[in-house]
């Protein structure tokens, strides 16, 4: 334990930390979760034994939303070292065991949901995509993600996309079932190991099939193959960025919606990646549509709990769901549709919606399946 | 404690489509994902529980091909300190009984108090391995343990599980067969690094004749029970539509429960 | 002529139910063979049972002794291995429960007998014992052909067979334990019930699911006592434990528990992937839901559209009257 103390210590330069606080003053989660990142810092750096640290149950409260790291004036990593501490707890075995079937589920089918390999592409059935280990030919890969391929609330996400991409005349093709997750939950639950596997998988698949150009349905692959593959030469877009881009000009979405519109920031397309204004420039070009914005927007967005693992383990404490707080914002503001643009936003909220009997007064939507609306 | 533990490698299929194969005696085993037997799981873990308490070392055994050593390394990995793989093709076709009887060979020569298996395998699910094995070695066994109490003066206090929340609780004496049941414990993860650091460690491979066996003695010709053919079960598709009146709609799913749940 | 002998299971005083299962498929197969019947009793003072028994089979063979007044392998082993070594049995039937999955394995070993476990259905043709087994966790049905014995073996699954009303007039032969002495290693202690208040979901054979459609916690009672009146056990979907309804205990799903039922009734459960992926396991499931199009009906055997406020009280009724 001692010499994972002082790597930790070398690695996220925790003598660097002068407790100002302002990673837990910006944690969604501090003040409802015993997690407080500001004393996970010193306490790293004080105590002699880690092994009682990697075995509280507040250490997968985190949502990896990033905020802590991003507000840091040190430019040190404060997410980077809980994900550190998870990852003392995977190698000692002992963690949450919906925790553990989300790791074996992606080491034995490549997704953490344990649904069956080749079933992967069942979505699409009635697509007729094309997938480039069956010989299609396409300028782009559509990396479809696990939840979009297997959740049925979330593959209606990945049909309406595949309805955009044609109105536009975007050519993509997917890796049908060789596509395996991408590994981003992975690594944040600290599986360092099998996040690798994963992404020296994905890699191959890339360059077997010359994929110079990957687009992704959710926030998560694309931050992950973006920043963590960082491979060279290969571009790595968000939809929402396609989208934004094809509706310069003439506006193939030509139809009519009037309704009020506001977004959810995806923590990992807004904070961690600065893509803000394109989800908001598609959903402000539709006719009809009013869009306001929440008072946490972009930068101060709140995280709605689906991230880091969480869609795989319930958060130790009792306060309320970040996602609960979120849609009775949305209902209190007026809006009637609550859009957002990533698998995991789009099951916590609309669970939220449930949980908080707004069912008749809000929808939550993703930016794809509005689009789809006014076709 | 010297402890053995016997675990298998299997195909997962709870979420795969089975393909009956030509021979019409097994499954296309193409493309399915294997792992270890879930049972077998748990039987490591309190393997190592045990050793962790009580000390002494836990070797782990298992019959099949080269890809068995992944399994192995698995256990490797959660605390196991020597691997043993068991091939030969001889082995092949092997029913409970003979498996039990190539273990049985394997296990003989060494030194041990407690030899652990999982209650059943998940592909063929005899249930009928642990208790053949500690027949064939001439010791004791319990078949289906939820909890070991304690172990003292060369005897084990165990429970086992009955049906419908019952437990029996044994006294016997060592050295012993248990079965492990599910839920006996949380089997620990095993992580990729974890494994790549027992990458080296030798496992040692014995076939039949290393075993002194004979052909008869193992694979079909040393089976009690022969495969004639296997078929898919009878399944309807879909959900049935109860309709009607309240009252026979409750009528129906009484005798729904009737038939298939047991209800008196 | 060689008869069929079925190892009568009782446990604390009351004969098992998979023992008239076991009699009963017992009694088909020496319909067709003309093999005579026999039940084979061992305990302690079990007389009462011997003659509840006694019309199920053409013969009872009754072995009393104190030691086997609770059930142990060891002891049986030996009670029986002397048995069927005078009788020569052709068939010995035995449950494949907890009982006879201690029990048959080592006994086959001991009389070089083939032995069929977890069979669904068993076969004699022209002396010869097949019988069909499942695999896979019930995706396959295998029948496998038992090498020619003077004795062989088959467990049965219980709720295999459903029992009938019938008459052999049987009667009680009194055999004499040949047991001398305690088997001393291996000594039954006693019997431990689970925990009251504690209940496994995983475990329970009927199992009474509510999801978000139960609307508020005040409905949770009348769920609760549908799944009385059945014996069975509540869980529930994530929402109903996100709003603290149920503890987290009842989940079924991937962040809750994954369960396999015989009967599992999903009530106001649209059958998210999440919840389905806990429990498409369950032996039968009967979905109740107002969406006809909900994902639950996917994957439920028998579906009933309709409003569960209305449907419940009015099943819970009839269970009443029925079961009463």
């Amino acid at each position: 334990m001692e010499a994972q103390k002082n790597e930790l210590l070398q690695k996220f330069e925790l003598y660097g930390c002068f407790q100002c606080g302002k990673c837990t003053g910006g944690c969604p989660v501090s003040l409802k979760s015993k997690l407080n990142i500001r004393k996970l810092m010193i306490e790293v750096l004080l105590r002699e034994n880690l092994s009682n640290m990697i075995q509280r149950d507040e250490l997968w409260d985190c949502t990896t939303c990033k905020t802590c790291t991003l507000r840091c004036p040190r430019g040190l990593e404060p997410m980077d070292l809980l994900i550190g501490m998870r990852a003392l707890s995977v190698e000692e075995g002992h963690i949450p065991k919906t925790i553990i079937e989300a790791l074996e589920g992606a080491y034995k089918y490549g997704n953490p949901w344990n649904a069956a390999k080749n079933k992967r592409s069942d979505w699409a059935n009635e697509l007729e995509l094309k997938v480039f280990p069956q010989g299609g030919k396409a300028a782009n890969l559509y990396f479809v993600c696990c939840t979009a391929a297997y959740d049925t609330r979330v593959q209606n996400v990945g049909r309406s996309l595949v309805q955009c991409f044609r109105q536009i005349g975007y050519d993509f093709a997917t890796l049908g079932n060789d596509e395996t997750c991408c590994g981003s939950e992975i690594r944040r639950m600290g599986e360092e190991g099998l996040f690798e596997m994963l992404m020296e998988g994905n890699i191959e698949s890339i360059n077997k099939y010359d994929i110079r150009s990957i687009v992704t349905t959710s926030p998560h692959c694309y931050n992950t193959i973006k920043n963590d593959y960082a491979q060279d030469g290969l571009e790595v877009r968000h939809y929402t960025q396609i989208l934004a881009e094809a509706i310069e000009g003439k506006n193939p979405f030509s139809g009519e919606m009037r309704k009020v519109i506001t977004y959810h920031d995806p923590c990992f397309l807004g904070k961690q990646n600065g893509i803000f204004d394109e989800p908001r420039q598609i959903l402000q070009s539709i006719p009809g549509v009013t869009f306001i914005d929440f008072d946490r927007s972009r930068e101060n967005s709140l995280c709605c709990e689906g991230g880091g693992g969480r869609m795989w383990v319930e958060s130790s404490d009792q306060g309320p769901r970040l996602a609960e707080i979120r849609v009775q914002d949305a209902v209190d503001m007026g809006a009637e549709i609550l859009a957002t643009a990533c698998p995991f936003c789009l099951l916590t909220l609309e669970d939220a919606v449930k949980t908080t009997g707004n069912e008749e007064k809000l929808r939550v939507m993703d930016i794809s399946e509005i689009l789809v609306e006014v076709l | 404690m010297e402890i053995i533990v016997c675990i298998k490698r299997v195909p997962k299929t709870a979420e795969a489509d089975l393909v009956i194969d030509k021979t019409e005696r097994d499954i296309e085993k193409e493309g399915l994902v294997f792992d270890i037997n879930e049972w077998d799981n748990y039987a490591v873990e309190e393997a190592i529980l045990l050793k962790e308490k009580y000390g002494g070392t836990v070797t782990a055994i298992s019959m099949g091909p080269e890809e068995v050593n992944e399994t192995l390394r698995r256990a490797l990995a959660m605390g196991a300190d020597q691997a043993i793989r068991l091939t030969d093709p001889g082995f092949e076709g092997s029913d409970g009984y003979a498996i039990a009887r190539v273990l049985s060979r394997a296990i003989n020569p060494l030194a041990y108090d407690l030899v652990l298996t999982g209650v059943q395998a998940e592909d063929d699910g005899y249930g009928q391995v642990g208790p053949t094995l500690a027949e064939l070695l001439g010791i004791r066994h319990v078949a289906i343990v939820n909890q070991i109490e304690g172990i003292e003066n060369g005897r084990a206090r165990v429970h086992r599980e009955l049906e419908g929340g019952l437990d029996e609780v044994i006294d016997l004496e060592l050295p012993a067969v248990l079965t492990i049941q599910t839920g006996i414990n949380e089997p620990r993860y095993v992580s990729i690094i974890g494994i790549r650091k027992v990458a080296q460690k030798e496992i040692k491979v014995l076939g039949l004749q290393d075993l002194g066996m004979k052909l008869e003695e193992a694979g079909e010709p040393g089976s009690m029970t022969v495969v004639e053919k296997v078929f898919f079960p009878p399944v309807g598709e879909g959900a049935q539509m109860l309709e009607g009146t309240m009252d026979e709609i409750s009528d129906k799913v009484i005798a729904i429960l009737k038939e298939k749940g047991g209800v008196a | 002529m060689d008869a069929i002998f079925v190892l009568v299971e009782h446990r604390q005083g009351a004969i098992r139910d998979i023992t008239f299962e076991m009699l009963m498929k017992g009694k088909q197969l020496c319909e067709k063979t003309g093999n005579p019947l026999t039940a084979v009793l061992l305990g302690n003072d079990v007389g009462a049972m011997a003659e509840e028994l006694k019309d199920r089979a053409n013969r009872v063979i009754l072995i009393e002794d104190q030691k086997l007044e609770n059930f142990n392998s060891e002891a049986y082993q030996q009670v029986l291995g002397n048995l069927v070594e005078q009788e020569k049995p052709s068939l010995l039937l035995m449950g494949h429960t907890a009982f006879g999955m201690d029990l048959a394995p080592g006994l086959a070993v001991q009389m070089n007998a083939p032995l069929a476990t977890d069979c669904i259905d068993v076969m004699m043709e022209d002396d010869r014992v097949k019988a069909t087994r499942q695999t896979y966790g019930g995706k396959l049905n295998v029948e496998v052909r038992l090498k020619p014995a003077q004795c062989s073996m088959v467990t049965l699954r219980p709720a295999s067979f459903s029992v009938a009303d019938y008459s052999l007039g049987g009667e009680i032969t009194r055999v004499t334990s040949p047991l001398t002495e305690e088997i001393p290693s291996k000594r039954f202690l006693e019997y431990v019930e689970a925990a009251a208040g504690e209940v496994d979901i995983t475990q329970t054979e009927i199992l009474v699911s509510v999801g978000r459609g139960i609307k508020d916690p005040e409905n949770i009672p009348m769920v609760q006592e549908l799944a009385d009146s059945l014996g069975a056990a509540l869980s529930c979907s994530r929402p109903v434990v996100d709003k603290k309804w149920l503890p987290k205990d009842r989940q079924v799903g991937t962040s809750g528990k994954t369960v396999k039922p015989k009967v599992y009734i999903a009530i106001g459960i649209s059958g998210a992937f999440q919840h389905a992926a806990g429990m498409k396991g369950s032996g039968t499931i009967i979905a109740i839901n107002r969406d006809p199009k909900a994902p639950i009906f996917n994957i439920a055997h028998f579906g009933i559209v309709g409003d569960l406020f209305k449907i419940v009280p009015a099943l819970k009724g009839k269970i009443g009257e029925v079961l009463a």
